[in-house]
């Protein structure tokens, strides 16, 4: 038994446990201590994340001429570890009020029905990330799949349902990609063996690689939500119950980029998509691929700018933020890599905290509208704070941790000189930086509603998981080198060059970075900032909440006023041409086009002239096989002279 | 061994005496059919125990000790046995119990049985067509003999469909008879590379396959599927849809390894199965009640089996027999959850809390149906990916497209089902909705069961897949191996041409 063994079974039996256990009120408090043990477990393993040798299972399949294994590696343990510690903040911020809650409004076995579906959704992305094959990997990404639909599925709203069903469709598209990939790299390569694949992979033609590399990608980054497949993400992880939300927005769409990580980089490796020309443009399929990644930090994130719903805002960024990580990967020199697979640590993070802060709201003011929001600023103070560390952290600002992995992703385009790709994304951040903005004013700034004015603090069994987020997004920030040394072992895993880093950032002869320095000098000048505002400064004077004003006008606190409605306006304006649904109306189409094709099916079986049927079949049919079997007519003849001996 | 024939012999002398027995007394007639089933039950348990070298060494019976080419014989073989064996226990299991059956039903169904085992035993073309005219009448009148004006409607309408396609059939049959002067399968199989490997031996082969087909739910000639499903009991449309379906398409794939050897041939079904594995899950994408959308998923998935089998190779063999029997189990299972789910799929609203069972049972039915790992389906389709990829031609390659997006468009309309059974506010619509007037039935228990154990098992062959695929291995291998046929049939063949070629 190694230690893989332990925590593959120990999650097992645990699943087992939870779904047997689901109905007692015990259960909260139970799957905390889960997560607890397995995120120990995860530790035991904790040299992968320094470089260790990998884990491997003792336990395999031999199926079908093909033998599953599974493993762990500097990669797997990774992402394993954001998995469990962003199951297990989940799974604390739902023991206690907030599941009470959710047993009152829904019920009993709807709540044990979360559990179960978030211990299922741990699993399965173990069995996942522990895949040692490519076959073993379609089997854990399937898992994967299913456990994040049943999650979905248990919003019983309209909308929720709808948006998990989209959710299904699209993701057994990508399966199927992956899949045909699959098929294709068996009989190219002779095996699904990761080995020996890399081996095989050797001696493919650039078309093979070309058509495997497109199917790969299609597979995965339906998952991602990457343009042109990004609808389906923002709704169904929006509409997931809260506790759920948190962690899908973590880690759930992460596992596109760990299969991409682990098939286009490790396996196929960039060299060879690089070597790979467009025909008819100066662009090759690295390119194109990065080129996704920052189209999908602009397009989806300008689409959150537009939200008028906290938790849909959110779901949209974490498709842009999915850009990033893409781009960041696709740079393939050692601090791009760095960069995206950083950024997933870094994303889980504040997406999670962000996604608790709009719970938590949700929680007290039973909304997350922001035409209802405004001004809980006075009364939820530290989920405000919370909320602002990890705004930071999303847009990429010092000193929270998002400050890192974009500096990295930027400083690798610059220094791959690469300026189109940079500009677009810091477009994308701009987009970023706006919609955060927005998020927060909205719901915590301006005047209180007279609705809100009992509203308190989010209770202490939400706050903890939000505030220890709080911390580790402010802690890798400054210090960068604790999460550095994990991606640089994931990045020899994958075989790039370790990024060189020290505790508080990277070294680099072109000017690295510094985050102790950064962050030093940045509170230095706060300090100063705050001695002459405070001390040397005249008296000041506090304001209270009502009294800020708009548009020159002072209003009375009669009137509460907010400014929600139509945010941005004049941005809207300029750029509200831009906004034309194409992707929408593409979906739009497709179905149309299977519904008519649909349509034109069914005519068929309905045609009322059974004999004449068979008739014209038996003539297609004879028509079909001698009419291509073209040369066997005069052995045909021979063979009539011959006639029953 | 020899006893097998008795597999054929009582059920169909069951079959003729059921009437006269009924006349003196009613109650032996009725058990009389149950006993049959039950001793050729024990008669294949007993053979496959006997003789358990049957999974390496295939076995020839000459029936009367008259020797082929000129005596009949049956050919006994893995497969063989194994549907030998299904088709009892599924008539068994399938039994018109409930409802006050008369004794002509039960006779037709005792010669339902006959003509089935006979089908898939038999060693020569002219018994296989006996076998086959047997079965399709026996069919045409359980489903006429439901009652309902739509069944007898839609019996015609399958009568006339597969008249013509046994007509085409026989027809096929002259044909390869006036080339090769027999019908002994071992011995066709001996000459055809000689004298079926020609543009008659193709033509036969096109005729034979659509006449087969009718019964095989063949792309074009089965437009009568949904409508007689959709109009005869549950017990009837799973035991037509999962087993009598899957007889005629490995009758067909054992034709096609022994006689024909053609790439054109393989391309014919290829084409055939891939429209038929698009237009059938196109159109239960519409489908608006659920046994249409089991008859149209089961259009769409016989057209995989036949995708499958045109796979040449060992590969495409094994694709298209676990295809065959996984669908073989699971729709049946469908079928059976069908019987409390009648009626328009918004019926089914909120069934999910009425019968929480038989929604997770269906649920873990059709997940395997979709190919979702590690369920069995998932290995069959990985298969038969697989096969699709390793053939050079278009034909391949287009199936390669569409055998994906048929998925998708099944995994939407089963979900959307899926859905619609979750339904909150279900019940409270089925009461405010006029339109609703029937109230959904009530699952039989036996039903359920048998849904049930099919989930069990399908559950089990996960735990169990390295023996399971060891077994696929093994009946595929047997299945393609034309020089096994030969040599079993003819020992003395056998031998001389090995020497020959010495």
């Amino acid at each position: 038994m190694t230690v893989l063994d332990d925590l593959l079974l120990f999650t097992a039996l645990a699943s087992v446990a939870i779904i047997a256990l689901r109905r007692f009120a015990s259960i909260s408090k139970f799957s905390v201590v889960v997560y607890a043990l397995a995120t120990v477990l995860l530790i035991k393993m904790s040299a992968l994340g320094y470089g260790g040798e990998p884990v491997y299972s003792s336990f395999t399949v031999n199926v079908l001429g093909q033998i599953l294994q599974w493993r762990f590696d500097a990669l797997s343990w990774f992402f394993a570890l954001i998995t469990l510690v962003s199951a297990l903040l989940a799974a604390f911020f739902m023991s206690g009020a907030w599941g009470e809650k959710y047993c009152k409004e829904h019920s009993k076995e709807a709540y044990g029905l979360l559990q179960v579906a978030l211990i299922l959704n741990v699993l399965s992305m173990l069995v996942l990330l522990a895949s040692g094959d490519l076959l073993s990997l379609f089997i854990g990404w399937e898992l994967v799949s299913w456990a994040s639909f049943m999650m979905m599925a248990l919003n019983p709203d309209k909308l929720a349902r709808k948006a998990a069903i989209k959710y299904i469709v699209y993701a057994m598209a990508g399966a199927m990609a992956f899949l045909m990939a699959i098929a294709m790299t068996y009989n190219m390569t002779g095996s699904l063996d990761y080995v020996q694949v890399m081996q095989g992979m050797a001696h493919l033609s650039n078309s093979q690689i070309a058509l495997l590399v497109s199917l790969y990608v299609m597979g995965f980054g339906i998952k991602m939500g990457v343009i042109p497949f990004h609808l389906w993400q923002a709704a169904a992880y929006a509409e997931t119950p809260g506790a759920g939300a948190v962690f899908m927005g973590a880690i759930s769409a992460r596992m596109g980029l760990y299969a991409l990580l682990v098939v286009i980089v490790q396996i196929i490796g960039l060299t060879r998509v690089a070597a790979i020309e467009i025909p008819y443009t100066f662009l090759d399929m690295q390119n194109v691929l990065a080129w996704v990644g920052a189209l999908t930090t602009i397009i989806p994130t300008y689409i959150a700018l537009k939200q008028n719903d906290a938790r849909h805002l959110l779901a949209w960024h974490g498709v842009g933020q999915g850009g990033y990580m893409l781009l960041g990967v696709m740079i393939s020199d050692s601090i791009g890599t760095a960069g995206g697979i950083m950024h997933v640590f870094n994303h889980a993070t504040y997406q999670a905290a962000l996604f608790m802060t709009v719970t938590a709201v949700i929680y007290r003011t039973g909304t997350s509208n922001f035409s209802k929001l405004g001004g809980l600023v006075t009364q939820m103070p530290l989920t405000f704070m919370v909320m602002v560390v990890s705004i930071i952290g999303l847009a990429g600002i010092p000193p929270m941790n998002g400050f890192v992995s974009k500096w990295l992703i930027y400083r690798a385009l610059l220094l791959d000189g690469q300026p189109l790709l940079f500009v677009a994304a810091v477009i994308g951040t701009l987009g970023t930086i706006l919609s955060v903005y927005k998020l927060v004013h909205n719901t915590f700034l301006g005047q209180l509603r007279l609705e809100h004015q009992e509203v308190r603090e989010a209770p202490l069994s939400m706050l903890i998981p939000m505030l220890g987020l709080a911390i580790i997004i402010f802690a890798t920030g400054v210090m960068p080198g604790v999460v550095l040394d994990w991606v640089a072992a994931a990045q020899i895993a994958v075989g790039i060059a370790p990024v060189e880093h020290n505790l508080g950032g990277i070294e680099l002869v072109q000017g690295g970075l510094d985050m102790i320095w950064v962050t030093g000098i940045m509170f230095y000048g706060f300090a100063v900032g705050a001695i002459i505002f405070y001390v040397l400064g005249g008296k000041s004077k506090h304001i209270h909440q009502y009294d800020n004003y708009a548009g020159g006008h002072f209003l009375t606190s009669k009137v509460r006023y907010h400014y929600s409605n139509h945010f941005y306006a004049g941005l809207m304006h300029m750029i509200g041409g831009w906004y034309r649904n194409v992707f929408i109306k593409l979906e739009h189409a497709l179905v149309s086009l299977v519904s008519f094709m649909s349509q034109f099916s069914e005519n068929f079986y309905r045609s009322s002239q059974p004999v004449m049927l068979v008739a014209v079949v038996v003539v297609l049919a004879l028509y079909f096989v001698l009419g291509s079997s073209g040369g066997a007519e005069v052995s045909a003849g021979v063979s009539l002279g011959g006639f029953n001996q | 061994m020899d006893n097998i024939v008795l597999l054929v012999v009582l059920p169909l002398l069951a079959a003729f005496l059921m009437p006269v027995v009924a006349r003196s007394s009613e109650v032996l007639a009725r058990t009389l059919g149950l006993s049959v089933l039950f001793i050729s039950i024990a008669i294949i348990l007993n053979v496959w125990n006997q003789s358990g070298q049957i999974d390496s060494q295939a076995v020839s019976i000459a029936i009367g000790g008259f020797l082929p080419p000129l005596g009949i014989n049956f050919y006994v073989d893995q497969i063989s046995l194994f549907f030998a064996l299904a088709v009892p226990v599924m008539v068994l299991l399938f039994w018109p119990w409930n409802r006050s059956t008369s004794i002509r039903e039960y006779s037709l169904m005792m010669l339902l049985t006959a003509s089935a085992s006979g089908l898939i035993l038999s060693g020569d073309l002219f018994n296989i067509y006996v076998f086959y005219e047997l079965l399709a009448i026996a069919s045409y009148s359980l489903v006429a003999i439901q009652g309902r004006a739509a069944a007898v409607a839609a019996s015609f309408r399958y009568l006339l469909m597969g008249s013509v396609g046994s007509v085409m059939m026989l027809l096929g049959i002259a044909i390869i008879y006036t080339q090769t002067g027999t019908l002994n399968l071992a011995h066709l199989s001996l000459l055809a590379p000689e004298k079926l490997n020609n543009i008659l031996g193709l033509g036969s082969f096109a005729l034979i396959l659509t006449g087969m087909g009718v019964k095989a739910e063949l792309f074009p000639v089965n437009s009568w599927v949904p409508e007689v499903y959709g109009s005869v009991s549950s017990n009837l449309a799973a035991l037509m849809a999962g087993l009598l379906s899957k007889l005629a398409v490995i009758v067909i794939v054992r034709l096609l390894i022994l006689l024909f050897p053609q790439p054109e041939a393989l391309q014919l079904m290829a084409v055939l199965g891939i429209m038929g594995v698009i237009t059938g899950e196109l159109v239960a994408w519409r489908a608006k009640d659920f046994v249409r959308m089991l008859s149209f998923s089961s259009i769409g998935q016989l057209g995989l089996v036949f995708l499958a089998f045109s796979i040449p190779g060992e590969m495409g063999m094994m694709a298209g027999i676990a295809i065959v029997l996984h669908h073989m189990v699971v729709k049946p299972a469908l079928f059976m959850l069908a019987t409390g789910w009648r009626g328009s799929l918004e019926n089914l609203s909120g069934v999910a809390r009425r019968s929480p069972f038989a929604v997770l049972l269906f649920i873990v039915l059709i997940l395997s149906l979709l190919g979702i790992p590690p369920l069995p389906g998932f290995w069959a389709k990985y298969l038969l990916m697989v096969g699709l990829s390793s053939q050079d031609g278009s034909i391949y390659t287009l199936g390669m497209f569409i055998v994906p997006v048929a998925m998708i468009i099944e995994i939407a309309y089963l979900f959307r089902l899926v859905m619609i059974m979750y339904r909150k506010e279900g019940d409270e619509a089925a009461v405010n909705n006029p339109d609703i007037k029937v109230a959904p039935q009530s699952h039989s228990k036996w039903g359920l069961a048998i849904a049930a154990s099919v989930a069990a098992m399908l559950i089990a062959i996960v735990l169990q897949l390295q023996p399971a695929s060891d077994k696929l291995v093994s009946l595929a291998s047997q299945l393609s191996d034309r020089n096994q046929y030969i040599s079993t049939v003819f020992p003395q063949i056998h031998t001389v041409r090995m020497q020959s070629i010495k």
